[in-house]
């Protein structure tokens, strides 16, 4: 019932005015913004390349490079379903006085990341390029957006599903939290899937954020799409889809009045 | 005649009203007691309509189920029963800030609560200088809202949802914080709003704004519509009923 009446072409621009707010409301009185965007994905790796390279001594070929390949799709898609799963008490005033179509508050929140992740192209091109020899790819330009359709895909319906069951039960902000915590560990984003003991690899591998995650660094570290992995991945982002539909037609009218 | 507003024998319950948390949903919780805050209908049996070109204004206590008859109404929140039709585009001033980014300037602010209420940029664009010259903000317009009162908020907002094409305006209680040279303005143009056949809603403790912009009324007492008709009428069984019911003469009538 909320938002009825609404072009998509003002939706469009709703969402676009929605994740300008957000970034521009994070980068006003701050000197070094565009920095902040990189600094954490960066912070990740250099720690893991640390603890890996230099402590535990592990021999993983071009091991800076695996870490960062993937630092940054999974930021993007951690952050943005963590912040979203928050997204309709942070926007409490949205939900309750404003009439809304309220799938767009999680939305804006996966578009705000990806936003981010874009911004950082560049600095990963760069860093390929200075740190690995990686001579930027003209297939790039259409490998890449379409991996950042496909993860939007994968990520949206996992934040909508995570935000109204949130609205719910609180609790699930927390879980989604540890969730990712342990998937980090899982899917895997330290060390390569090659290094699970043979027995065990095959289970890491039915993970779908593995697919997702190993997709994006085919791409950077080769230039090639790997279409198993995409298929996947895509599977997956129709059948969350789906879920995440039918929960919002069912969860969404009362969250008015859980907030 | 079809009339903009019709609600007819609306229910509403607050099924779960808390979150519920793991804690409760393994342990049960107790059903709340049937008090004024916590009844088991928030809206029971309401029916009223309001005819193209007037006024309504909504009187009752704290927690008598003015605003969530305003949430039902702009549809944020479900009915469990009834029938409820709304004709035309429905506009909300129920919260000061709702849609407002504190650290984002008065014209950023304008341009985000327009598009939240579903105008077009280019219309945000086209009409930003009769906001502007409403809100009577002058150069603050440039400065974060975090600078601003209550009161240059409230011009804000009333600019912004003004200018966006409305049938219906849902009004809760905010004009208050205006000052009164400001809230004659906002008086002014709601007479004008009538004139062109839109269709006003009003929640508010003030008698005197009520009976300056209200044709009719009705007032909600736990719940229920306990009285409806011309405004006036309204608000003086309103009142008699408050000063009959006050602590300092008879503390135990209920």
């Amino acid at each position: 019932m909320q938002g009825t009446g609404r072009s998509a072409a003002q939706l469009a621009e709703l969402l676009y005015i929605l994740v300008r707010k957000e970034l521009s409301a994070r980068y006003k009185n701050r000197v070094l913004g565009y920095v902040w965007a990189l600094a954490n994905p960066f912070a990740f790796a250099f720690v893991y390349w640390i603890a890996f390279k230099f402590i535990m001594r592990l021999e993983i070929e071009n091991y800076s490079l695996y870490l960062i390949a993937g630092m940054f799709p999974w930021v993007w898609l951690s952050t943005g379903v963590s912040n979203a799963t928050r997204s309709f008490f942070v926007n409490a005033s949205l939900v309750k006085k404003v009439s809304l179509p309220r799938f767009i508050l999680p939305l804006a929140n996966v578009a705000q990341e990806m936003v981010h992740f874009a911004f950082a192209l560049p600095v990963i091109f760069a860093f390929l390029w200075f740190a690995g020899g990686m001579t930027p790819k003209a297939s790039w330009l259409w490998q890449v957006p379409l991996l950042l359709a496909l993860q939007t895909a994968f990520t949206y319906p996992l934040a909508l599903s995570f935000a109204l069951a949130n609205a719910y039960v609180r609790d699930i902000e927390y879980l989604v939290g540890i969730g990712f915590s342990l998937m980090f560990f899982v899917t895997p984003m330290v060390y390569p899937v090659t290094m699970v003991p043979e027995a065990y690899r095959h289970y890491f591998e039915l993970n779908p954020l593995h697919a997702m995650m190993q997709s994006w660094r085919t791409i950077f570290l080769q230039g090639t799409l790997e279409p198993g992995h995409m298929a996947y991945a895509a599977a997956f982002a129709a059948l969350t889809g789906l879920i995440a539909w039918l929960l919002y037609r069912k969860l969404a009218p009362r969250i008015g009045e859980l907030l | 005649m079809t009339r903009p507003v019709v609600c007819e024998n609306l229910w509403k319950s607050y099924h779960f009203r808390q979150p519920v948390g793991v804690k409760n949903l393994l342990l049960g919780h107790a059903a709340p007691a049937e008090t004024r805050f916590t009844r088991q209908w928030a809206l029971s049996d309401v029916s009223f309509s309001v005819s193209k070109g007037q006024a309504c204004g909504i009187l009752g206590h704290n927690g008598s189920g003015k605003t969530t008859l305003l949430s039902v109404l702009l549809g944020t929140v479900p009915i469990d029963r009834g029938r409820l039709s709304i004709l035309g585009r429905v506009a909300s001033l129920l919260e000061l800030s709702a849609g407002f980014h504190a650290d984002l300037t008065g014209r950023e602010n304008a341009v985000l609560l327009g598009s939240i209420l579903g105008m077009r940029l280019a219309e945000i664009r086209a009409r930003f200088d009769a906001i502007l010259e409403f809100s009577e903000l002058d150069n603050a317009i440039d400065n974060p809202l975090r600078t601003y009162s209550a009161g240059m908020i409230m011009r804000l907002g009333f600019s912004v949802i003004i200018h966006s094409p409305a049938d219906v305006f849902l009004i809760d209680e905010v004009l208050a914080v205006g000052d009164a040279r400001f809230q004659e303005k906002c008086r002014h143009y709601l007479t004008e709003f009538k004139k062109r056949n839109g269709t006003l809603i009003i929640v508010s403790h003030n008698m005197k704004e009520l009976a300056g912009i209200c044709d009719e009324g009705i007032c909600l007492d736990l719940g229920q519509v306990v009285d409806t008709g011309p405004i006036e009428g309204v608000i003086s069984r309103y009142s008699a009923r408050a000063s009959a019911a006050s602590p300092g003469k008879s503390a135990v009538a209920a």
